[in-house]
């Protein structure tokens, strides 16, 4: 059979194919009406929904959460007469399968571990991830844009959230569920796996590109000055920016808010950046420490 | 025709049930509502915007169905599983050759749990892109984002109980990250320095033992059954709660 | 207001219609689905009981006719017209009044009785209860009511036994009355029960329930529930010869001996014995499920599992003789297989080769064996020429530095020498090992090499040498040395020489050459990278460091005499190891991915699956692939539990400390030289191509072993091996001679015995056993003349000419008996004739339950069959 087809027929990534055709028509249809709203606005009306009335719960609602329930029990029942649940052999702690993924919600973590040492990719920016998720109301001070599909009025925090949300988690799950294969390899789907095939990506640490040991003194030093650079650095340049641009802005923020929007943006473009540095530039560590590595 | 409705609606059994009739007007209507325990956790009124299919995407209500088809297919499942090594995987084998309902059941439950988990984030994504996290629900939102983060524990401590390959790797995997928590993780950044072996560290403590065994499948098994639904219901009741006290489904302000 | 367009709202009612519709097809769908499609056992077993209906239907027929046939029914008519009459008598006589007013009687006095029983309990449960609770209180009442009750006890006793009395004579004159009625009426119900059993049989068959059956093993973790298909699996009269309704195959050995409640299906058979929805998934020809169904002579490859011993088995035949391949050719010389360490070598030494073989021999063997002789074992490796050649070049580098090649025209052989070796060929009987020209070699599991062109492989020198004393060339080798003179071996070497010549053969070396230090350091490298020396011995090679060109290409052990770590994988678990493990690579679309496809594509062609691999071919025809593969695929960890467990004798040995057995003294040595054990089995130790000598030592005659020895053709009718009795498919009889080892011409080393005083000596020292008494009884009353004709009448009456041959007359099954006073002792026959199978528990000599005087008279008669020697 065609590997492409394969992979994506498994009984459990056929869950993926669903969520990538779930996310994607939502995805499309949140910015089609945010777009439409912003056009009514800008032409003076009133947004959609603005207008409403109220209605008896019963039985409109309620008529429409039976009828919803009914289609989504139909098409679990389908669904699970349709596939199987696998059932995979026993347990053998001797066995490594390779590769071995961590459940699916999950891959886009293990795809970090290609990037980060598991105490940052495992523990650290999950943490990051649940604080600063329950931290976006308290940072989000826009007022508007509340209870209404938008985009113009709501740009940033809408760019920011749709980066984390698509590419930086579930566009890494479905390169995790279909990309990767024996030896946490490249394979593109339609490719076959090969358990025996080896690749031999010589990579280096930051300091090495200008000719420094990254394990010395000096190579400890410059690792320190990057990323203590990166996050000062990202700290204030920003802060100058609004300072000169929009200081009402950064007066109603307050320096707590700043310093936390600020602290969680960096860290999550550090992802992509690291990402870069790994796939270009072949850089395994940007810092050497006797204790953890960056 | 009639007089068989009529019969049975005036049949003492039908009246202690629904105490009375339903006539359609204002009141009725709301007493519909009122006098549901289930329907109950509704407003009498809503706006029309929650009525309407294109704004929620009914993702908040689907995720809690698929809560409910869990619980029911779960508990059917527990009937016949044990949790331990040497039966868990007999077990499920005996779901699927011989137990009645069993494949079917065992399938709602594993499709369900995927379904939830994907409905679960594009639920979240509904309400950050109607910016309904904003005053007055952020609380409500920081209720739903560890609700969100106790589905994906949900569906992680179920993958173990069938003790097969892909389940007992995929838990190594998901715990070794544990092993490299700084300070509490063996492998972990300063954990020297507190005298953190594979004995006494995070990962132990999430498996109780160091290596996925038979108290690492008890463990899965008492949370994913007993503790987080419990926890999840708990937080449940207090989101679905905030939501009606926080004024309903966000809609764009009246100026 | 809005409220009032509520009832306009944009949801239809078709929807849920439709929705509601969906679910209450799809759940009726999910209902019949698991009701039926998911239980296909159900089809089966009631197709089993349709048929089982119509056997058991067909046997109730078959028996009525019987029944009717026999006089059964006849009988029946009969019993049943007595039974009338005497029914008649008894009423018309008035009898039958006086009958039923005593059987009133009886009735009422039986009736009596139990109530009066009944009266005793109750009174003697009171007495008991007072006496529990009172003894210690002693008041007078209640001893007063203890000894009430105790009379009162006595007298229903006494009354009951009055009944009993009266009882007795009026059961009496009943059954006088009745006369013989309950007698017929016993044999009314046998007659009918012959029926009536099989009907019940139909009957039981209708109410059998429709269920999954299991057989549930605890400790292996199994619940196998092929019988729910498999339903008439051990019934020994099978309704179908259809699957999956027939009963097992050779019921009695392989149910017999192990018990399906203990041993289940699935631990011989493998497969899924859980699965029950379809054949597939049972058959274990699933997805995640990596043990398929074993079938037919396939299964046998569990035997391996728990026995230790197969050979002799019943029911594992095919693969004991599947077992040999192993042996044949030494798969444990570069793989560990747990039962198959210190083996010895599966090659000769090569160290010496250079001295042994012409160069352009060497290369071209290299190159390819079978090309030299189809039945060579030595695998072929794919050499290039210059590979070829670097090998021959370190390997001669051993012994010379030259490549060199006898010049065969030079050869000059003698005539009268080639006549004599010739004559000397034939009585060694070297075809029997060594094939030449098609013929020979009959002898197969020596393995000895065919020498239709030896004369172009080797020099005559070395023949000589070897042909002297084949140990110092090779230790270990299966060759035995046989006692020529030195004269004796020139001329057979004369012959060999000039008689097995290869006429295609080069010799592109009759000029020698020198080998280059280049060739031989690449030569080295090779027998290491490719494990020469796992089959080989070569100096040298003992304790190599592996060479850093090959440590980079992945070589990491090499042959040590301690380690002995072998170059291929270990092959312990083969039978049950995870499909992960074994790399399919470019055939993973082409073959099926199941275990024993790929060990079977690996025997076929062991580099096919990617490049880099080094097993060579053996080249096994299909056939012995299917075999071997059987074999390997016995091969697991199996979880068999302890009880399962049939150890061979060589480990229960162990385990009680008992030593193996070993030869002592010359004889070892005797045996070290001609391999006696060869051919012959000697304490359980040797082949089983010739007779098992172990109580040879109670059982032959000195004189007829000395002569025997000397030689061997002179009772040649004897040793004509017949064909086992019973196998019909056997091959005509191959009649085979022993060598001519000339025994007794030399002296053993280091004594002054000659070779057969040691061997008789060793014979009557130890391999004798006390079982076997070294006189026979003696009748004093009869006269020995007498005595003889008595046991020829025996001999004549019991018929024992249908099978053994006196001269010319009687049959061929067992063994001639012309001579047998002269080899055999007199104790050994009288104790054959008590119980035969005792000493050889295959043999088919029916036991005839001969008394002792009869087998002394047998005994005595057989010992004056004489062939006077010539």
């Amino acid at each position: 059979m065609n590997p492409f087809i394969e992979i994506i027929t498994q009984p459990d990534n056929i869950a993926i194919v669903i969520m990538i055709l779930m996310v994607s028509f939502f995805m499309v249809w949140a910015f089609q009406q945010a777009f439409q709203n912003d056009k009514l606005k800008s032409a003076g009306y009133a947004v959609d929904g603005e207008l409403d009335k109220d209605v008896d719960t019963f039985k409109p609602l309620v008529r429409i959460e039976l009828l919803i329930s009914l289609a989504v029990m139909l098409f679990l029942t389908v669904w699970s007469i349709v596939v199987d649940a696998p059932l995979e052999e026993i347990a053998n702690p001797t066995l490594t399968p390779n590769p071995a993924k961590a459940p699916w919600y999950f891959l886009g973590l293990q795809e970090l571990l290609v990037y980060f040492d598991p105490w940052l990719a495992g523990v650290v920016l999950p943490s990051l991830i649940v604080v600063g998720l329950i931290a976006i109301p308290y940072i989000d001070i826009n007022p508007k844009g509340n209870g209404y599909y938008t985009f113009s009025e709501r740009k940033y925090s809408i760019l920011i959230f749709s980066f984390g949300f698509f590419v930086l988690w579930l566009l890494l799950i479905v390169i995790g569920v279909f990309d990767r294969g024996p030896g946490w390899l490249w394979y593109w789907p339609w490719q076959e796996w090969d358990i025996q095939r080896v690749v031999y990506e010589p990579t280096r640490d930051l300091s090495n590109l200008v000719g420094i040991e990254s394990r010395s003194l000096p190579g400890f030093i410059i690792g320190a000055v990057v990323v203590g650079a990166y996050m000062i650095g990202g700290m204030i340049w920003p802060y100058k920016y609004w300072q000169k641009k929009n200081p009402e802005m950064l007066q109603q923020l307050g320096m707590t808010r700043y310093v936390t929007i600020v602290f969680l943006f960096i860290t999550m473009m550090s992802v992509p950046i690291k990402m870069i540095l790994r796939l270009v530039f072949l850089v395994k560590y940007v810092w050497i420490t006797p204790w953890f590595n960056v | 025709m009639n007089d068989l409705f009529n019969k049975v609606k005036k049949n003492l059994i039908w009246k202690s049930v629904f105490r009375r009739d339903y006539r359609d007007n204002v009141r009725d209507r709301a007493l519909a509502i009122f006098g549901n325990v289930f329907l109950h956790l509704h407003p009498v009124k809503v706006r029309e915007s929650a009525v309407k299919l294109r704004y929620t995407w009914g993702m908040g209500g689907i995720t809690f169905l698929a809560f409910i088809i869990l619980t029911i297919t779960g508990v059917v499942l527990m009937f016949y599983y044990h949790p331990t090594v040497d039966q868990a995987y007999s077990d499920m084998k005996d779901l699927e050759f011989q137990v009645p309902y069993g494949v079917i059941t065992r399938n709602l439950h594993r499709w369900g749990a995927h379904f939830m988990v994907i409905v679960v984030m594009i639920h979240m994504f509904r309400v950050f892109m109607t910016g309904s996290y904003k005053a007055p629900r952020q609380f409500n939102w920081g209720i739903g984002v560890i609700l969100l983060v106790l589905t994906f524990l949900l569906s992680f401590t179920g993958y173990l109980l069938p003790w097969d390959q892909l389940g007992f790797w995929a838990i190594t995997v998901g715990t070794n990250m544990g092993a490299a928590t700084p300070l509490l993780g063996y492998q972990g950044p300063f954990s020297e320095y507190l005298h953190i072996t594979p004995y006494n560290d995070v990962r132990f403590a999430l498996l109780g033992g160091a290596i996925v065994g038979g108290n690492a499948l008890l463990r899965s098994y008492i949370w994913h059954c007993i503790a987080i639904p419990l926890i999840a219901t708990i937080l449940m009741v207090v989101h679905f709660w905030r939501v009606r006290k926080d004024g309903g489904i966000s809609r764009p302000q009246n100026n | 207001m809005a409220n009032e367009n509520n009832n306009k709202s944009p949801y239809r009612a078709y929807l849920f219609v439709f929705f509601s519709v969906s679910l209450l097809i799809l759940s009726a769908w999910v209902i019949w689905n698991d009701e039926f499609g998911l239980r296909p056992w159900k089809h089966y077993q009631k197709e089993y009981k349709s048929l089982k209906h119509d056997q058991l239907v067909n046997d109730y027929k078959k028996a009525q006719l019987e029944f009717h046939r026999s006089g059964g029914a006849k009988r029946l008519a009969d019993l049943k017209a007595q039974l009338s009459k005497a029914e008649e008598a008894l009423k018309s006589k008035g009898v039958g009044e006086k009958y039923t007013q005593l059987s009133n009687k009886l009735d009422e006095l039986q009736k009596q009785a139990s109530d009066n029983q009944k009266k005793l309990q109750t009174v003697r449960g009171k007495y008991l209860e007072t006496e529990y609770f009172f003894t210690k209180t002693q008041k007078p009442e209640y001893k007063k009511q203890m000894d009430e009750l105790q009379l009162q006890i006595d007298a229903i006793d006494k009354q009951g036994k009055e009944l009993q009395a009266k009882q007795e004579p009026v059961s009496q004159s009943m059954s006088q009355l009745a006369g013989n009625i309950p007698a017929i009426k016993a044999e009314i119900e046998q007659l009918n029960k012959i029926l009536e059993d099989k009907k019940e049989k139909i009957a039981n068959n209708e109410t059998a329930p429709i269920e999954i059956k299991q057989f549930l093993i605890k400790d292996i973790d199994k619940a196998d529930r092929c019988v729910s298909c498999h339903v008439g699996i051990d019934s020994p009269k099978q309704p179908s010869t259809k699957q999956p309704y027939t009963k097992h195959p050779l019921m009695s050995v392989y149910l017999g001996h192990h018990d399906p409640g203990k041993f289940g299906c699935t631990f011989c058979h493998r497969g899924q014995g859980r699965a029950t929805t379809t054949v597939e998934k049972a058959h274990g020809k699933a997805k995640y499920w990596d043990e398929p169904l074993l079938k037919g002579d396939m299964t046998q490859t569990s035997c391996l599992n728990c026995h230790g011993d197969i050979k002799n088995l019943r029911g594992a035949e095919s693969i004991t003789k599947n077992t040999e391949l192993i042996r044949k050719y030494g798969c444990y010389s570069c793989h560990k297989i747990p039962g198959y360490e210190g083996m010895g070598d599966v090659g000769p030494e090569l160290t010496q080769v250079g001295t042994k073989v012409n160069y352009t021999w060497a290369v071209d063997w290299l190159l390819d064996p079978k090309k030299y002789f189809s039945t060579a074992r030595m695998p072929k490796f794919y050499f290039t020429q210059d590979q070829a050649e670097a090998i021959a070049d370190y390997l001669f580098s051993m012994s010379g530095s030259e490549r060199k090649d006898v010049d065969i025209a030079a050869v000059k052989n003698d005539p009268k020498l080639v006549e004599q070796g010739k004559v000397l060929w034939s009585q060694a009987r070297c075809n029997l090992c060594h094939a030449t020209g098609g013929r020979g070699g009959d002898h197969s599991k020596v393995y000895a090499p065919d020498l239709s062109k030896v004369g172009s492989k080797v020099n005559k020198t070395w023949l000589f040498n070897w042909i002297k004393d084949p140990n110092k060339y090779f230790p270990g080798t299966k060759m035995p040395r046989f006692r020529f003179t030195d004269q004796e071996i020139s001329a057979l070497v004369d012959y060999i020489a000039n008689e097995y010549q290869d006429d295609e053969a080069e010799s592109k070396y009759a000029t020698p050459q020198t080998i280059q230090a280049e060739s031989i350091k690449k030569g080295k490298d090779l027998v290491q990278q490719y494990g020469c020396y796992g089959c080989h011995k070569m100096r040298g090679m003992e304790m190599v460091q592996v060479a850093p060109s090959l440590k980079a290409q992945g070589v990491t052990f090499l042959r040590s005499d301690e380690m002995r770590e072998k170059i291929g994988t270990e092959l312990s678990s083969i039978g049950s190891k995870p499909l992960e493990l074994l790399d399919f690579g470019k055939l993973k679309k082409s073959i099926p991915n199941d275990r024993l496809s790929y060990i079977k594509q690996k025997l076929r062609d062991p580099r096919g699956f990617r490049l880099g691999l080094r097993m060579p071919n053996f080249r096994l025809s299909e056939k012995e692939v299917n075999e071997l593969s059987a074999v390997l695929y016995g091969f697991t960890d199996s979880n068999a539990p302890v009880r399962f467990m049939v150890p061979s004798r060589q480990e229960l040995d162990k385990m009680a400390g008992v030593q193996g057995y070993k030869f002592t003294g010359d004889f070892a040595k005797v045996i070290a030289d001609v391999k006696c054990t060869n051919c012959h089995t000697i304490k359980g130790i040797g082949a089983d191509y010739a007779p098992d000598l172990t109580l040879a030592g109670s059982k032959l005659q000195e004189s007829w072993i000395r002569n025997f020895l000397a030689n061997p053709d002179m009772i040649r009718p004897l040793l004509q091996q017949m064909p086992k009795l019973g196998l019909s498919q056997a091959k005509n009889p191959v009649k085979v001679t022993m060598p001519k080892f000339n025994l007794g011409k030399q002296k053993v080393e280091d004594t002054n015995r000659s070779d057969v005083d040691v061997v008789v000596n060793y014979f009557q020292q130890e391999l004798v056993t006390t079982d076997i008494p070294k006189n026979i009884p003696v009748i004093a009353d009869v006269a020995m003349p007498e005595q003889i004709a008595q046991g020829k009448k025996l001999y004549d009456d019991k018929g024992c000419i249908a099978c053994h041959q006196i001269g010319t007359d009687g049959g061929a099954v067992g063994p001639n008996l012309s001579n047998v006073g002269n080899r055999l002792l007199p104790g050994f026959i009288f104790k054959h004739l008590e119980n035969s199978r005792k000493f050889k528990s295959d043999i088919v000599e029916p036991n005839y339950g001969f008394t002792e005087r009869e087998r002394v008279l047998l005994t005595n008669f057989l010992m004056t069959l004489k062939l006077s020697a010539k």
